[in-house]
């Protein structure tokens, strides 16, 4: 089994960025600020190292502001690390979360259009899939209205329609399944499972326990930017619950 | 080789979209929809005549198309840079939640304008065969030429400033008065040959001075002008390249700041 994402040692620098003075203030206050050290940072990921391998479904838990989306993001490529390594050898997928890039002016076809050539596919394929995503989605006949008018579990359904339907080989989950109805939980939740069964690594963010415990086969407890606990699910949500219980 | 294949046609499917969502996007809720394309560099073009014709009585020839031979490329490349100033901001969804070549946004921005500079062809054919010498072989010979050097500039400086402007908001505020100071800097409502010697140096400097008169030339005497041509080119390859690089080396922290 090779490893499909290579983690070295990657840390993540955020500029803490006050809110920029005024030019009145500036002037004012011109020997105050040329004194002060303008690069005050925040750092998000402390020396992260992990494998994932082939069909692996790896869940990532910790409190909030612990990183994880960060993590979720340098996968992704979205940004890049402050230092350290990154390699991903397969097709890319979206990160699935409340508001993907949907534009809200456009109709529900158009932005999947958009999204699944995005995501990876070409036009043509989007077409012939378009049908399959409507249904998965549930939207009937809000398909053809700005996605503004729609609520927000719509939305959400569409964008996970449009994500596991673009074939994706590495599927990157951030809080996705705690939304929705409890019907379309289960239907979503039934999908992922297929995908996984079928052999698509997945990388699943998510403060559900039970979810954690039932999907994954492997749990990472990231706190404060660093890995603390690693290995089967069971016990690294039993050591996360007690400790922040 | 046919991945390759592929990976080309997903990057024309994805530039073709993201244009035509530019498009849609501009004139969605407006009750004439893309008729503005027209009618906007038509109302402008009908105040600049109304000005510079009848009150200040310009004494020349045709002085509505000279002046509209260069105006319609000029709004290309004016309504590309003051649009792309947002492009980056205003899609940060979709840079934050999807790993996608990001100039793909820039391009489309510049493509999305140029509708409005085709739509304005047919008028200029129509002054062309009034005043002009009519359209000619030339005109399909030049006019892509013309249209591609003009995208690699506006795409050099796009590039440039969309993410400057992420950075530092007030790039917004700078382009407005620098893309109005270039318009009074560029032989698009006068001839060159009436600006005072000592202060031509100046126009002479601006390379959109030798692109406004290539496009001039094509329209208003059906004849190419190499010369200007090949200056055009050549700066518009420096800007482009110089676009590039500032894009990818100040790119990478782009997600730090939106």
């Amino acid at each position: 089994m090779n490893s499909i994402v290579e983690i070295k040692d990657v840390w993540k620098k955020f500029p803490m960025r006050r809110e920029r003075p005024g030019f009145k203030e500036f002037v004012v206050n011109l020997p105050k600020f040329l004194r002060s050290s303008p690069n005050s940072h925040f750092w998000a990921l402390k020396g992260i190292s992990f494998k994932v391998k082939q069909g692996d479904c790896l869940g990532i838990i910790g409190k909030n502001g612990s990183g994880k989306t960060t993590l979720l993001s340098l996968i992704l490529g979205t940004i890049y690390p402050t230092e350290g390594e990154i390699k991903v050898s397969q097709k890319l997928t979206p990160l699935l979360e409340l508001g993907s890039g949907f534009h809200p002016d456009l109709t529900g076809r158009e932005n999947i259009l958009i999204n699944g050539v995005l995501l990876g596919l070409i036009k043509e394929e989007v077409l012939e899939r378009m049908e399959e995503i409507i249904a998965f989605s549930e939207i009937g006949e809000f398909m053809d209205m700005p996605v503004r008018t729609y609520s927000s579990g719509m939305y959400l359904r569409l964008a996970f329609s449009v994500a596991i339907h673009t074939a994706p080989e590495l599927l990157l989950i951030d809080e996705i399944l705690s939304v929705g109805d409890e019907a379309f939980q289960k239907k979503s939740k039934e999908a992922l499972l297929n995908l996984i069964h079928r052999g698509v690594t997945t990388i699943f963010v998510s403060h559900q326990m039970s979810a954690v415990r039932e999907i994954c086969n492997r749990a990472i407890w990231l706190d404060d930017g660093k890995i603390r606990a690693e290995g089967e699910p069971e016990k690294v949500v039993e050591e996360y619950l007690r400790c922040s219980g | 080789m046919s991945l390759i294949n592929r990976e080309f046609r997903r990057k024309k499917d994805l530039l073709w979209l993201l244009t035509r969502k530019e498009i849609t996007l501009k004139y969605k809720r407006t009750v004439l929809g893309i008729l503005w394309s027209l009618l906007n560099p038509l109302l402008f073009a009908i105040v600049l005549v109304i000005a510079f014709k009848i009150f200040m009585r310009i004494q020349m020839e045709n002085y509505t198309f000279f002046l509209l031979s260069a105006l319609f490329p000029w709004n290309w490349f004016s309504a590309s840079v003051t649009m792309s100033t947002g492009t980056l901001i205003g899609n940060v969804t979709l840079i934050k939640k999807i790993h996608f070549p990001r100039h793909f946004l820039v391009l489309s921005t510049i493509l999305a304008q140029l509708v409005n500079l085709i739509f304005a062809l047919p008028i200029i054919i129509g002054f062309s065969y009034f005043y002009g010498k009519g359209p000619g072989m030339n005109w399909v010979l030049t006019i892509p030429i013309l249209i591609v050097i003009q995208f690699f500039v506006t795409t050099g400086i796009c590039l440039s400033i969309s993410l400057v402007n992420a950075y530092f908001r007030d790039m917004e505020y700078i382009i407005g008065v620098a893309v109005t100071m270039l318009f009074w800097m560029t032989p698009i409502i006068y001839p060159l040959n009436i600006v005072p010697e000592p202060y031509r140096i100046y126009l002479i400097l601006n390379p959109l001075t030798y692109l406004i008169t290539a496009w001039r030339d094509i329209f208003m005497s059906n004849s190419i002008d190499w010369g200007s041509i090949g200056i055009s080119f050549g700066s518009s390859l420096i800007f482009l390249v110089l676009g590039v690089f500032v894009f990818k080396r100040f790119g990478k922290r782009l997600d730090e700041v939106i």
